[in-house]
């Protein structure tokens, strides 16, 4: 085990303590089946005899009531919302999920920094800026990626309830066509995160097909993400990125 | 070719928001019409006093004038009033939901108005967050790249006072000693005042070095009020050359030379001029 990274200067503290836990992150766009995953996952670690805690954005104690509020105007700039992610995501950070991994949990993250740094870049915001500002972000032990393409994502955000304002980028696209923004939105979303998956070596999984399939290819992944947690502490896959 | 040209439908990203960030952060106060001046200084340095009295004089002279003060965006200080009440704010997180409250003011009340011309006047700039957050043990060049999207201000003033003449004056105006702003959540002190005393002692060591960083104009917060007001009229005046002004003849002009009383006439200057 080696001491806890992070993506950027680390923040104020003591950080020489290596951390038992392990920090397993799920990425994915909105509607991919993500959080239906990390519900199943939990029980399935728990059963497997895992402590773990499992998270996600706007979940903080400070800031997850603050975000709501705010969204429900739309009237934020990406700036702002951005900073407000952040304060959420460190809020977690400090008395989430390092008390977990400081304990030997499993810690669980429905969305961590990418998400927000892919759709701040397709609104505009700067690379380098967004990319500064989570530097303080602990580098997961690994970070999984489900991968969709528009076309099999359609069916999925059909049969839940249609468009989301937000996740059809209604909020910096004009025109009247939610169809059409939505398309060009996840478009480069998802361009997005495929750039950041390749500059970051997340492990990428096939989220086509059924839950069970998509189940079954997560499990074999995390299991090997916690591979050395229950016998000899053998070196924890620290330092982020997987081997590729 | 960009990703928005291969989508299917052919839709183009279009502008952002209410106010769009734009691609390089960094906007140039030169840029545009208004000005922003902005003061600087620990608590009790005497910069809100000597700031509101600049704006009265602005007024009057008829220039546009816009205030801003630190921490005070409505959709972002209900979560910082949580935090503080409930004492959920670390280092981090302090400097993270001060740096959502500068963005919103920037891109909602300092941009629009710079660009319709107008002086802003702010309360506390980036350089509050850059001594404060550093005096918290958060990282220079971390906060220097976190603030790259404020304005540059036309002229910056640093309201210069001694540790335990600033002491002296919040003794006697306020109750008592707020929790953060003593730094209580870092452990200097059980005791307030001596943790105010190191906690702004710091930031006092801070501020000294960003004057020099970024040519903060020093203003000697001992001297008296006038002479202060004084000096920082003569600093200001050579940046309003060029600054639209409102024209004169207002609404009361117009009634009186109807010979109205203007009864049912609901204006800001009137109302204004009606609490005082």
């Amino acid at each position: 085990m080696s001491a806890p990274g992070f993506y950027g200067v680390a923040p104020p503290g003591e950080w020489d303590e290596p951390l038992p836990g392990r920090l397993i992150v799920i990425e994915g766009t909105d509607r991919v089946g993500r959080s239906t995953q990390v519900s199943m996952l939990k029980e399935w670690l728990e059963d497997e005899g895992y402590a773990v805690v499992d998270t996600g954005l706007r979940r903080s104690q400070l800031a997850g009531p603050g975000i709501e509020r705010a969204k429900r105007g739309h009237t934020l700039d990406p700036i702002t919302l951005n900073l407000f992610y952040a304060t959420d995501l460190w809020d977690q950070l400090e008395r989430q999920i390092l008390p977990a991994l400081r304990a030997g949990m499993v810690a669980l993250v429905d969305r961590y920094i990418f998400s927000m740094v892919a759709r701040a870049v397709v609104r505009g915001v700067p690379r380098g800026w967004i990319e500064d500002l989570y530097g303080f972000a602990l580098i997961p032990d690994r970070v999984i990626y489900l991968d969709i393409d528009v076309p099999e994502l359609l069916p999925r955000v059909l049969a839940r309830g249609g468009f989301d304002y937000w996740e059809s980028g209604r909020d910096y696209i004009g025109g009247d066509d939610v169809y059409g923004s939505f398309v060009a939105y996840q478009t480069q979303l998802l361009a997005e995160f495929r750039r950041l998956a390749e500059k970051h070596g997340f492990t990428v999984v096939d989220a086509r097909g059924s839950v069970t399939e998509v189940f079954g290819r997560l499990r074999h992944e995390i299991a090997d993400a916690v591979s050395g947690m229950k016998g000899d502490p053998a070196p924890a896959p620290n330092g982020g990125s997987p081997a590729p | 070719m960009s990703i928005v040209e291969r989508s299917p439908v052919g839709v183009e990203a279009g502008r952002l928001g209410p106010d769009p960030a734009p691609a390089e952060l960094a906007v140039d106060a030169a840029s545009l019409p208004g000005r922003l001046i902005i003061v600087e200084g620990i608590d009790g340095s005497g910069k809100s006093t000597q700031i509101d009295l600049l704006h009265k004089w602005l007024v009057g002279q008829g220039y546009l004038t816009i205030y801003t003060e630190w921490n005070s965006a409505p959709i972002v200080r209900a979560t910082t009033r949580r935090g503080k009440r409930r004492q959920l704010l670390t280092p981090m997180s302090f400097s993270l939901i001060h740096a959502a409250d500068f963005a919103n003011r920037v891109y909602s009340e300092v941009l629009p108005a710079m660009r319709a011309g107008a002086v802003v006047l702010a309360d506390r700039y980036a350089y509050t967050a850059f001594a404060r957050d550093h005096a918290r043990g958060v990282p220079r060049e971390w906060l220097r790249r976190l603030y790259s999207f404020a304005v540059t201000p036309t002229l910056a003033l640093y309201f210069d006072v001694p540790l335990e003449e600033a002491m002296r004056r919040i003794a006697s105006a306020r109750a008592g000693i707020k929790y953060y702003e003593a730094g209580m959540d870092l452990g200097l002190s059980e005791d307030p005042l001596e943790s105010f005393r190191i906690f702004q002692g710091r930031i006092i060591d801070e501020y000294g070095r960003l004057t020099e960083e970024f040519g903060l104009t020093r203003i000697d917060a001992t001297d008296t009020l006038v002479r202060q007001q004084q000096r920082i009229r003569e600093l200001v005046a050579p940046h309003l050359e060029g600054v639209r002004r409102v024209e004169g003849g207002d609404v009361r002009d117009a009634l009186r030379a109807a010979d109205l009383t203007g009864r049912y006439v609901q204006l800001p200057a009137l109302r204004s001029e009606a609490r005082e």
